[in-house]
């Protein structure tokens, strides 16, 4: 309390230095894209934002996003449910694989994929037999795009499951309650606003995935080019406007995911507080 | 149903989870309609006992049965039980009237029946009007009767009830205890609680069942358990007890050879000022009294003697005693200890003297 009450030097010399922090490396650069990117009118940036490669890569961007965020809700909550309301053998192995995705740098994840499926794996005759293209395609893209956002919706929801315990669920099931009841009346109400909270993390990460995506794409321009990646190849072309505008789209999605971020956890808190 | 045979009985029940014995040997059996209490130290096996009723964990061995029939196999929600969890676990995103109503919800009753029913239940528990709040703006006590009338709802047969006193604080709690003693016997249904207070035990409960370390050490009602202990563990453990090694230098006690052990109680000790008492003064043995506190409605009197420090009552209606003073002690019994035997013994003065009068 004494520290909060204080309004010495140390205060402002940290709130200056934060400021100063976040204008350099945030603010700046960001203002910087805009400006670049709508700097020579814009009519140019209209046409770059249009064109219909960008518009291809916006589209598969998004996508891979939903792909990534469906597949990772349904895993995210099968595992933080059996991770949290059930005892049994390796369950701390299993809580650390979830977390490999995110130590593990994404052009790895890229190359995990491209040796799995690829080429020179057992399992590409099979996969090619039937015509099944995983590799410099499509899947590919949202096999990596699921991989690098793995665990963001299964770690959001294990600390509130933990700390909901099993006593209410035991308590529904002893009443003769299923599955599924279970779920919907007791367990979802409390996890919805960490799931979404969750969702909208998976969501920015999903969008803004480059490394992996890069390695398992095959860069065909619109194909298998993802916003990231055709941001590149404007980038590498020496197109700084067309590059600046593509980045402006990511900037404006990521923003909306801020206040849809600010929003959520408002929201979730206010509901907490209510039903502590 | 035969009235020997219990309503719920545990037959030869063994429980572990991976080295640690959480039950041994267990064999319980509670009438119907009774109130019983399982009473033990923690970590003595008690809620493992209560969840296996349940049907929340499941025995390794032996049988558990209900009104005569084999339930091991009966899933929980079908063996006619209610369960009210030591920390409630009431629905926190559901309000007191949909956290009553859930149980028959379930049960797909018809919405009329549904909402008779939990009116009954809100005055049964003197609830009305709290209906629509949510467990979080409930005081402790109302939550507990929510979690009893929940438990209530759907017309088990069986109450089983989890520490339903442990938190809350302690003037709410002898409130709820007979409170709760009143609901049960005014339903008539069979109950088993949960508890490591004995006090809580005593004055609640028809049956006493005490378990220590996974097993049962001795059931029977509290004035059996007090005045029969059949264990020394029981001995030790029911009432305010002192160990003491050396009783037999106490007169008119003998001692019953190595490794024996007295066991004294309070109410077992009289306490008289130099010259009070003319029964006893013959047979009272001197002590100094070390301490004096006052429990509200009596004295407690910390008394040495031979070595060992003992607490006795006293009234407040008695001479005053001081700290310090040199008071007259007669032991009137105690219970002795020896191996895995527990016996009373009575100070032999009364004995002689009852002769010569």
């Amino acid at each position: 309390m004494k520290l909060r009450n204080n309004s010495g030097p140390a205060k402002w010399i940290l709130i200056l230095l934060v400021s100063i922090f976040l204008a350099v490396f945030l603010i700046l650069p960001l203002v910087y894209i805009l400006m670049t990117a709508l700097g020579r009118g814009l009519g140019v940036y209209r046409a770059a934002v249009t064109d219909p490669y960008a518009v291809k890569a916006l589209l598969l961007t998004l996508r891979a996003t939903l792909w990534a965020v469906a597949v990772n809700t349904l895993f995210g909550i099968a595992a933080a449910w059996c991770l949290t309301k059930y005892a049994f053998r390796g369950k701390k192995i299993i809580s650390t694989l979830i977390d490999l995705p995110v130590t593990v740098s994404p052009i790895i994840a890229g190359l995990i994929y491209v040796l799995t499926f690829g080429r020179q794996s057992f399992l590409y005759p099979i996969l090619d037999s039937r015509g099944i293209q995983i590799i410099f395609a499509v899947p590919g893209i949202i096999l990596a795009t699921i991989f690098v956002t793995f665990p963001f919706i299964s770690r959001e929801l294990i600390p509130v499951l933990t700390a909901q315990g099993t006593d209410e669920e035991e308590a529904a099931a002893l009443m003769g309650a299923g599955t599924w009841t279970i779920f919907r009346r007791v367990t979802f109400p409390h996890i919805k606003w960490a799931l979404l909270y969750g969702i909208v993390l998976c969501t920015a990460r999903a969008m803004g995935e480059f490394g992996a995506v890069s390695v398992l794409s095959g860069h065909l321009r619109g194909k298998t080019n993802t916003l990231p990646l055709y941001i590149e190849l404007l980038y590498q072309g020496y197109d700084f406007t067309g590059a600046f505008a593509a980045s402006s789209l990511l900037v404006i999605m990521a923003v909306i995911v801020l206040i849809l971020r600010i929003f959520l956890e408002h929201r979730g808190k206010k509901e907490l507080d209510l039903h502590k | 149903m035969n009235e020997k045979n219990g309503y719920v009985e545990l037959r030869n029940i063994n429980k572990s989870y991976g080295d640690f014995q959480a039950s041994r040997d267990i064999n319980i059996s509670i009438s119907r309609g009774k109130l019983a209490a399982l009473l033990g130290p923690s970590g003595s096996g008690k809620t493992t006992i209560l969840r296996m009723i349940a049907g929340l964990e499941h025995p390794d061995s032996g049988q558990i049965l209900i009104d005569g029939k084999v339930v091991n196999d009966v899933p929980g929600s079908e063996r006619g039980i209610g369960f009210v969890f030591q920390s409630y676990a009431l629905f926190r995103y559901m309000t007191v009237f949909e956290n009553i109503a859930f149980g028959l919800r379930v049960k797909k009753v018809p919405e009329e029946r549904i909402r008779d029913k939990v009116d009954e239940l809100l005055r049964l528990i003197g609830c009305e009007g709290l209906e629509k709040r949510y467990p979080s703006q409930l005081s402790g006590g109302q939550r507990q009767r929510v979690a009893f009338a929940r438990a209530l709802a759907p017309d088990p047969q069986i109450l089983l009830l989890d520490e339903p006193f442990a938190a809350i604080d302690a003037k709410v709690r002898l409130e709820l205890r007979t409170w709760l003693r009143e609901m049960i016997s005014r339903i008539g249904i069979t109950s088993i609680f949960v508890t490591h207070d004995q006090d809580e035990a005593i004055e609640v409960a028809d049956e006493i069942i005490v378990t220590n370390r996974g097993r049962v050490e001795q059931a029977g009602t509290p004035t059996e358990l007090y005045a029969r202990p059949a264990t020394p563990f029981v001995a030790r453990f029911i009432g305010n007890s002192v160990p003491v090694a050396n009783y037999g230098s106490f007169r008119f006690f003998e001692d019953a050879g190595e490794d024996s052990l007295g066991i004294v109680r309070p109410e077992f000790i009289s306490i008289f000022k130099k010259g009070e008492s003319v029964q006893f003064a013959k047979s009272a043995e001197e002590g100094t009294v070390e301490d004096i506190i006052f429990r509200g409605s009596s004295l407690e009197i910390r008394v040495r003697i031979h070595g060992n420090v003992l607490s006795a009552l006293r009234s407040f209606n008695d001479p005053e005693i001081r700290v310090g003073e040199k008071v007259d002690v007669f032991l009137h019994r105690m219970f002795i200890i020896r191996g895995d035997e527990v016996y009373p013994a009575l100070n032999q003065s009364l004995r002689t003297e009852s002769v010569f009068l």
